[in-house]
């Protein structure tokens, strides 16, 4: 082993790191001394609350919801290992029930505001941004876009004084990235997006360099950038591999799948589609892996093979029957019907629309999508729908389905 | 041709799926203490930044460290890389935070450089031909020696180098730099 003054190096060798630090600095040993102590301090007060704090997420099912910000007041929360537990409720709802999710970060910031000044003022500056990361990231899933920029950069500014703050405000640039990207702000969000990948590698957390990476490939799939796209999750999925991080493996491959069909090198796109169910199916997401279906066969219609892109849409379609899933189960109708509009095949979409009409009914699902649904079917009788109609109808069920989602 | 579906999100911000490395409760005063010394040196020794200041900002990385403990595989290159951007962010606030020139004090007070600047400028521009010249290591040994006004022992302290072997190396930094004075071109005729 070369030895070496490199950073790379130090981390890893220990007798660099002693000869490095040593006959550089003259220490005031009882400066250094309190330093540790104050460290050992906290450290033990943290420790043991989170040994010693009570189950909140148990708290939160056994109080309704409407009574969730009077729990700001109880001192059973107001503690550090508290508002942990409160931020991975938050994170556990962000995908099912983002306005459930919301309600916990409100509480955990209210709390996380007016905490205790005993702790380190760095430990509640991390406390608060985390808090108030957690609701801008809540307002994001629910496409309150405005609201979640300034609750991001508010976390951001709780950390402005503390420049060691740095995995912290790695994250923050992570969420506020992707609240960039869907407000369109591309190169901002790119900007962002790079700085935090940055710091996620230098500090060795792989996970969330490698979402960042697909953050930032996303980025550059909206803005058309395929080639670059592709680069850059070819590169991620050698570090998922080797990492043994299956599950962003399965994302990168339908990620690379969609790069290739919008390159027109539809071998390379099957490929990789097929890597990334495979990898769904052994990891059991079967949502995920329809999901990764639906986007293959729609990207294949889209690029004209119409009877190979209806019949994976078919196949999805009978997956997510079988996941008792029928609003995903009609979304995908809804495309193999808008394919079939383009290509003037009104009779067998017209047939299509009843049998979604018939699954929603059965379902009793929101009676504006089946509405929406009725009335496409009756435009198609009168041959008067177009495929942009389909589209209108398809974007009615989506919105219909996540609000309903967030409301339960 | 509809609008199909977007790329695969990334699922939403987890923690690190490895778990994180051990430190037992009781091991946080070793931790700290074993670990300051390595945290300050590259503060000061890699980014320059004063002692008083090193010794804060890796006092707060290590607080920092407690809210992301679990999250933490491994603790050394954790720290290496958490004291390396804290110093960089240190850099930009303080950069930001220097006082603007007052330019009627300026306009009134000569800038000491341009004193005999036209006896001095021939001098300074060889040298500085010579410097370039250098091989990087060489040139800054001597730049910290002779511009900055180090003293041998601070530059060894740099180089993590004896300061015995720091003086044998400017010397013969020196005598590269006399060498390659001696053999431009333009002097050779004079």
């Amino acid at each position: 082993m070369k030895h070496s003054d490199d950073l790379r190096h130090l981390a890893d060798c220990p007798s660099c790191r002693q000869r490095f630090a040593e006959n550089v600095v003259p220490f005031d040993a009882t400066r250094r001394h309190e330093g540790a102590l104050k460290f050992a301090a906290a450290a033990a007060r943290l420790e043991s609350e989170r040994s010693e704090t009570m189950d909140v997420a148990a708290r939160l099912r056994d109080t309704p919801q409407s009574e969730w910000p009077r729990l700001a007041e109880s001192k059973a929360l107001r503690n550090n290992a508290a508002l942990e537990q409160l931020s991975n409720e938050v994170r556990k709802r962000l995908e099912r029930n983002p306005a459930e999710a919301l309600s916990i970060a409100n509480l955990a910031a209210s709390i996380a505001e007016s905490i205790s000044d005993t702790y380190p003022p760095l430990v509640i500056a991390q406390i608060r941004s985390t808090a108030l990361r957690d609701r801008a990231n809540a307002l994001r899933y629910l496409g309150k876009l405005d609201e979640a920029y300034d609750a991001i950069e508010t976390a951001e500014s709780r950390l402005n004084e503390f420049p060691a703050a740095v995995h912290d405000r790695a994250i923050i640039w992570f969420v506020k990235a992707m609240i960039l990207a869907q407000m369109d702000h591309f190169d901002e969000a790119e900007r962002m997006i790079n700085a935090a990948s940055l710091i996620f590698a230098d500090v060795n957390d792989s996970a969330r360099f490698l979402q960042a990476g697909v953050i930032h490939g996303n980025l550059f799939g909206r803005q058309k950038r395929y080639t670059e796209a592709e680069n850059l999750f070819g590169d991620l999925l050698k570090i998922a591999v080797s990492s043994g991080d299956v599950e962003t493996e399965a994302r990168l491959h339908n990620n690379l799948g969609y790069c290739y069909v919008n390159l027109g090198d539809y071998t390379k796109a099957n490929i990789h589609f097929s890597q990334s169910i495979a990898k769904f199916t052994d990891l059991g997401f079967a949502a995920e892996l329809a999901r990764t279906g639906r986007g293959a066969g729609a990207v294949l219609i889209g690029k004209g093979q119409f009877e190979l892109g209806c019949e994976r849409l078919r196949q999805v379609r009978t997956a997510f029957e079988k996941l008792q899933m029928p609003e995903e189960a009609g979304l995908c109708a809804l495309r193999i019907i808008e394919a079939m509009v383009e290509r003037g095949k009104t009779d067998e979409a017209r047939d299509l629309a009843t049998t979604v009409v018939s699954e929603f009914t059965a379902a009793a699902l929101d009676t504006r999508a089946i509405d929406a649904v009725i009335r496409l079917r009756t435009s198609l009788d009168a041959d008067g729908a177009t495929a942009e109609a389909v589209r209108t109808v398809h974007a009615l069920v989506q919105s219909l389905a996540l609000d309903e989602s967030r409301a339960s | 041709m509809f609008a199909g579906p977007a790329f695969h999100p990334s699922s939403e911000i987890q923690p690190p799926i490895a778990p994180p490395c051990d430190v037992d409760d009781l091991a946080f005063g070793e931790l700290y203490e074993g670990n300051l010394s390595l945290l300050v040196a590259i503060a000061v020794r890699k980014f320059q930044v004063p002692e008083v200041d090193a010794e804060g900002l890796a006092h707060e990385v290590f607080l920092s460290y407690l809210k992301r403990k679990n999250e933490i595989r491994q603790l050394h290159p954790w720290l290496i890389g958490a004291i390396c951007h804290a110093c960089r962010y240190f850099w930009r606030q303080n950069g930001r935070r220097t006082d603007q020139l007052d330019q009627e004090l300026a306009m009134l007070r000569p800038d000491p450089d341009s004193i005999n600047i036209f006896d001095l400028l021939p001098s300074q521009l060889a040298v500085r031909e010579v410097l370039e010249a250098l091989p990087p290591r060489y040139a800054q040994i001597l730049r910290m020696r002779y511009y900055d006004g180090y003293t041998i022992r601070e530059i060894a302290d740099y180089l993590g180098v004896t300061a015995k072997y720091t003086q044998k190396l400017v010397g013969k930094c020196l005598r590269m730099a006399e060498q390659m004075y001696n053999a431009a071109p333009a002097r050779k005729k004079t």
